[in-house]
């Protein structure tokens, strides 16, 4: 198979980048698309360019560090699939495909298709864990979750942190990520002493970090490698108005 | 938490933009059941804007409460807006949605537009219709304004019929995103009921949007003036 | 080859009873003053289960605790990948678990090449982990009732496997990150992401810090501590094709080891019989399918040789359920080094299913007649979902295709009891160091291996080297000329891969050298091979340093990071195949052609080989020496290993 792309090209964090146009040749159906980029970056080495950064890691769609806006859709056109899981059968040879990678204030360009991430950590670092220091558990049978509880956790929890979310969104609103974290904590009961802290700690960081609001547009929800739904989303806001209901004032410090 | 940091969250901004999109919604559903009254004829019609008016002083209070939730809601639109464009400085080249499950629509992604047009339309309208100096007749022994001649003066008007059919589409689309979108914002959802309420946002927008837009065109082409 | 007997390696465990050996150290240990904790700071690299774990308990004890990471985030370490479960003696299912077996169990899994006390530690701590995780909010499986669930896991006759979807190390993972983010907005860890360490410094002979290039702007780093922690991960991509992302490296576990450090059983690598056949030369990473679809799913070959029928075509009476036929106490669940092999030697002797030959079948239509489909579905889902994204194909409906594929190192930085390396202060945690697993891993003890070694392990071990060491009295800064050097030399070898400007790209060494260590030191090994393969990675790197070319500058340069670890792994290719060479017997995932029983089977040479192989640098160009750490077997007496 054969490609035409056009590459998101920028050198650094504080320059402005550009599309690139490049053919690749000997492209196989099996390929994945990050796989097809190898495959371009070789022949670029080969020619003394400098190649196409992206990032990448376990290239079986769990770790959450790949991620590209192909043909304007987060992660490509394939339902619940991660870039790296995606394979090039998908595209009619000869098809033409721009690249370009997520686009936020929140997740500034570093190189390329590389995009700095991290304010997601510091919205974790906000609350979303449950304080509980190595060896002071109790016997892990000592909790009884239902089934169905621990199932919808589950199904939070399965975030990938990928940013696919906000990639997608038409507002950069990080509702998504930030909403599968509160759900998978606040689900279980483990997470109910700090379920208001939680709430109102990382939705506060969420803006701090320069997100766009949620309008509820669901684009999130469609471009999720992991199917993490937007009833996430109203679960976090009415978590978000009871603790803020809630709050003491006196007691947070304020 | 000071309460000004509280109010200043996404989280909460679209609770209000919620409340007031629901209360406006509310409103639109009174306004058009009275309105409906049109189609009563002009005794009826007029008999019910007479007795909205002998509330008095409540009515006062009831009216600036809508303008206070009216003026809320266009806000936190506009703020919705322009926060998503500074949370997107650099757009994409392409951009296209992954469709199912995805709820972005044109409906969604014009409420900015529509809602714009709804913050002209209102105040045009409540002047047209409210402080424009109006003739009045006498229902019974009370001095009333002539509110149906009023409408249906308008109304005879094609261009003034035709922008108000305008305008209703728009509140339509307003709406099929809207409606379900409040109750998202206020976190009233669940499994059973988001799909319920994403459905019903296509009837009520067309329901309200529909009822409404009737009206200029049962006017414009079906009905004779009084005194033509 | 040299045998160094100067040295002796001590493995520190304390004397008694071998249940009693771990309370012993806990309470006899040395401790740090609370108030003290604080004034020390300990560098952590990585932020896998091991590395994640110990950053995190470190800092809760108080220590200040710095970070380090290649990822963008600690989230995404390579543990997230892990699928299929993590063993606990919990004995939920009233099935006869208990500590004592599950040590047995391991020690026998790991083909007796293992440590006793480690390994019985590992099995008490195994159950403390399960608490620990889930007071974090780990979803586990549960059942109706509520209580957790358990699945079977190869080499195991009892289910003691705890397992969230097939995303358990994922689960795993977020917890530790979450009780590190918890730290580091506390203050206590300051994360250091997209950092490659490059160098360990040493000073005074004890480990003070460590060198480390920034990988968004290239600059050069170093940072001071009073212990360093390494906990980094395997080596299997020295295969290139592995189950291992595409980051994975050897880099700091080398770099120690050129500083000093011994590097043990480096031939110890496990091949994981259940991964996605190799498609084509353009790929980049085997996709593993998790070993509890063996739970399930049959393993069979046409009997036919060469039979090209589609797998429905072939009537029940001609195919060959091999596993359940050559081992039938354990069946489909033998250990994976027994599966591993025995699926190549079906594929060797052509009964090989897909287009190359080089598969075999793994078919879940009796557990989809028996169980239905949702039960499958809800068991093993995702890992169905992923197949199809790669092979366009429905495991529902007709059975994968697997092969085996390079997964786990069980060789690894030498340590102690104590996790402490041969370099004091240098501690190595989870699948970075030796320890636990002898030759042969057993299927969900890494995870549980590397959490115990962070959460419950190395809490203890820093206090007492801390409190031993004195090396707050010698606080270090980067000032002193031991940084200086270190950062010169790490940035003169950066410059030195920019200036070659050959003509083969770091991809092609790369994969090159995967093949010669597949061909021959791959799943069985012959000292033709490993003569041949020493030869061939000799002649490699020689090329690699003429022809090489890293494009790009010295910042942001992913050709130039993995140029250095493609280096890296041209020497340790050779170490590898040294120790396989020297390593006259077959044991676990270690298979020598000349030491088979007649069926096939590995023949083990205990009065030879019952001892750790440790090799230590002597310079760039000479031989390394090996020295031995002697294993002695008081409660698991070596038998042939028989899962029949
Ligand atoms: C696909 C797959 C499935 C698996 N499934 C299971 C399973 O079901 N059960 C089980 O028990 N085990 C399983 N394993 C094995 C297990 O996941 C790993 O052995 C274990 O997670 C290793 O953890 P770790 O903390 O030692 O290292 P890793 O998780 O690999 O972490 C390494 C860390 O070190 C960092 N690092 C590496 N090099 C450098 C450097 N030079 N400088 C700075 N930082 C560096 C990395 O950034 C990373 O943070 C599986 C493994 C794979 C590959
Ligand atoms: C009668 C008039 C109006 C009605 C009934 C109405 C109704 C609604 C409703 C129900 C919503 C959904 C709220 C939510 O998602 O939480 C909404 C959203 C919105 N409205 Fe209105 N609205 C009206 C007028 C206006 C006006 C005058 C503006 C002004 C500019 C406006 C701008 C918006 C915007 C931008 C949104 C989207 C908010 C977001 O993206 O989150 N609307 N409207
Ligand atoms: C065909 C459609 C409509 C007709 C015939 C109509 C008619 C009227 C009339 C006659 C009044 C004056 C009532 C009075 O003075 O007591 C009025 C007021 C008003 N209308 Fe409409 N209207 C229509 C549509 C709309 C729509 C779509 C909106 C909002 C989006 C709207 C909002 C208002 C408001 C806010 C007032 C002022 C209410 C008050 O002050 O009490 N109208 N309308
Ligand atoms: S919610 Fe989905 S899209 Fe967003 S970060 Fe998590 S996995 Fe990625
Ligand atoms: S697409 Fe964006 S607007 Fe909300 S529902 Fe998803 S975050
Ligand atoms: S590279 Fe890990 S999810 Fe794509």
């Amino acid at each position: 198979m054969r490609f035409k792309l056009k590459i998101w090209r920028q050198s650094g964090p504080n320059v402005s980048g550009g599309f690139k146009e490049y053919e690749v040749d000997g492209v196989i159906p099996e390929m994945s698309f990050l796989e097809m980029l190898d495959h371009l970056n070789e022949q670029l080495v080969k020619r003394n360019e400098e190649p196409v950064a992206f990032d990448s890691d376990c290239r079986e769609g769990i770790c959450g560090t790949c991620g590209l806006v192909i043909n304007g859709m987060a992660h490509g056109s394939r339902h619940e699939c991660t870039t790296c899981e995606l394979r090039m059968r998908q595209y009619r040879d000869g098809a033409t495909i721009t690249v370009e990678p997520w686009r936020a204030r929140a997740f500034p360009i570093i190189k390329d298709l590389v995009v700095d991430r991290s304010a997601f950590d510091r919205i974790i670092q906000k609350g979303g864990f449950i304080s509980t220091n190595a060896g002071s558990a109790p016997d892990a049978n000592a909790i009884l979750i239902s089934k169905d509880v621990q199932e919808e956790a589950m199904d939070a929890a399965a975030c990938i942190g990928c940013g696919a979310c906000v990639a997608a969104c038409p507002n950069a609103s990080a509702s998504l990520f930030v909403s599968a974290k509160i759900a998978h904590l606040g689900l279980l009961p483990q997470g109910q002493p700090e379920r208001d802290s939680r709430a109102l700690g990382m939705i506060q960081q969420m803006d701090a970090e320069g997100f766009g609001n949620c309008s509820n547009h669901g684009e999130c929800e469609a471009v999720c490698p992991k199917g993490i739904s937007i009833l996430n989303i109203t679960r976090m806001r009415r978590d978000y108005m009871g603790a803020a209901r809630r709050v003491n004032p006196r007691k947070s410090g304020e | 938490m000071s309460v000004s940091r509280y109010l200043a969250s996404t989280v909460v901004r679209k609770f209000i933009a919620g409340l007031t999109g629901v209360l406006l919604i509310l409103y639109l559903i009174l306004h058009l059941a009275g309105n409906l009254t049109l189609f009563a004829g002009p005794d009826i019609f007029n008999w019910y804007a007479g007795k909205l008016e002998s509330f008095g002083a409540l009515l006062w209070v009831v009216e600036i409460a809508l303008a206070l939730v009216f003026v809320f809601h266009a806000i936190i639109g506009v703020q919705v807006f322009l926060g998503k464009r500074r949370a997107r400085p650099n757009g994409y080249a392409v951009s296209a949605s992954r469709g199912e499950p995805s709820r972005q629509t044109l409906s969604s992604r014009s409420m900015i537009i529509t809602g714009i047009v709804l913050a002209v339309f209102i105040p045009v309208h409540v002047w047209m219709f409210k402080f424009r100096p109006t003739p009045s007749i006498m229902v019974g022994s009370h001095e009333v304004r002539d509110l149906y001649a009023l409408v249906i003066t308008a109304f005879k008007q094609p261009l003034i019929a035709w922008s108000y059919v305008l305008v209703m589409g728009l509140l339509g689309f307003h709406l099929r995103h809207g409606f379900w979108s409040a109750f998202q914002s206020m976190g009233a959802l669940n499994p059973r009921l988001l799909p319920l309420f994403y459905s019903l946002g296509v009837v009520v927008a067309i329901l309200l949007a529909g009822g409404f837009l009737v009206l200029p065109l049962w006017l414009l082409y079906g009905v004779q003036a009084p005194g033509m | 080859m040299k045998i160094d007997t100067s040295i002796t390696l001590d493995a520190n465990a304390p004397s008694g009873p071998i249940d009693q050996k771990w309370d012993k150290y806990r309470s006899q240990g040395k401790l740090v003053n609370p108030a003290n904790k604080r004034k020390y700071t300990i560098i952590v690299v990585g932020t896998g289960l091991a590395g994640g774990a110990a950053a995190a308990s470190l800092a809760e004890l108080g220590y200040n605790v710095l970070s380090f990471c290649i990822q963008d985030t600690p989230r995404r370490a390579h543990s997230v990948a892990a699928q299929g479960g993590i063993n606990a003696a919990k004995n939920y299912q009233n099935d006869g678990d208990s500590v004592w077996r599950l040590f047995v169990d391991t020690v026998k899994g790991g083909d007796f090449r293992s440590r006793e006390a480690n390994v019985y530690r590992l099995s008490q701590l195994s159950v403390n982990i399960i608490d620990q995780c889930v007071s974090q909010g780990v979803p586990f499986a549960r059942e109706y009732g509520g209580t957790l669930s358990n699945r079977s896991f190869g080499g195991a006759q009892v289910s003691r496997t705890f397992y969230a979807r097939g995303q358990t190390g994922q689960q795993l993972l977020l917890g530790c990150y979450s009780a590190l983010m918890r730290q580091t907005g506390a203050g206590r860890v300051k994360i250091f992401p997209r950092r490659e360490m490059l160098d360990v410094v040493v000073v005074d002979g004890k480990a003070r810090g460590i060198t480390c290039r920034n990988l968004v702007t290239g600059e050069v780093e170093s940072y001071a501590g009073d212990a360093v922690v390494l906990a980094t991960g395997g080596y299997s991509t020295v295969f290139f094709l592995s189950t291992n992302a595409v980051n994975s490296n050897a880099t700091a576990v080398w770099r120690c080891y050129k500083k000093g450090a011994l590097f043990a059983n480096p031939c110890f690598t496990q091949i994981h019989p259940t991964c996605v056949p190799l498609q084509g030369e353009t790929q980049s990473k085997l996709t593993l399918m998790s070993e509890s679809l063996r739970n399930d799913g049959r393993v069979w070959v046409p009997k036919e040789k060469g039979d090209k029928r589609p797998a429905h075509q072939i009537p029940e009476g001609e195919r060959d359920y091999f596993l359940e036929r050559m081992y039938p106490a354990f069946g489909n669940l033998v250990p994976r080094d027994i599966a591993s092999r025995a699926s190549k030697r079906m594929c060797d002797s052509g009964h090989g299913v897909g287009p190359t030959g080089y598969a075999v079948y793994l078919d879940f239509a009796d557990a989809v007649k028996r169980l239905g489909k949702d039960v499958v579905r809800d068991r093993y889902g995702n890992l169905f979902q992923m197949y199809h994204e790669i092979m366009a194909d429905d495991p529902y409906e007709r059975p994968m295709q697997i092969y085996p594929a390079p997964h786990y190192t069980m060789g690894g930085l030498w340590v102690d009891y104590g996790l402490q390396s041969t370099i004091p202060g240098l501690h190595v945690l989870g699948e970075a160091n030796f320890s636990d697993h002898g030759s042969n891993r057993l299927g969900a003890s890494a995870l549980m291996q590397g959490l115990a070694d962070g959460y419950f392990v190395i809490p203890y071990a820093i206090g007492n080297y801390l409190a031993t060491s004195e090396v707050l009295k010698t606080k270090v800064t980067t000032d002193h000329p031991a940084f200086k050097e270190s950062v010169a030399s790490v940035a003169a070898g950066t410059k030195k891969l920019l200036s070659i400007k050959g003509k083969k790209t770091v991809r092609d060494f790369h994969w090159r050298l995967g093949r010669v260590m597949w061909d021959d030191v791959g799943m069985s090994r012959s000292q033709d091979s490993l003569t041949r393969a020493i030869e061939q990675i000799r002649a490699l790197r020689a090329e690699f340093w003429e022809d090489v070319n890293v494009v790009g500058g010295g910042d942001f340069n992913k050709e130039l990071e993995f140029a250095g670890r493609v280096a890296d792994y041209l020497e340790l290719g050779e170490l590898l195949a040294t120790d396989a060479l020297t390593r006259n017997e077959s044991c676990g995932g270690h298979f020598r052609e000349e030491y088979q029983y007649p069926d096939g089977e590995a023949m083990r040479d205990d009065d030879n080989f019952a001892h750790v192989a440790a090799w230590k640098f002597n310079g760039d160009g000479q031989e390394p020496s090996l020295v031995r750490e002697p294993l002695v077997f008081e409660h698991v007496k070596p038998t042939k290993r028989s899962y029949k």
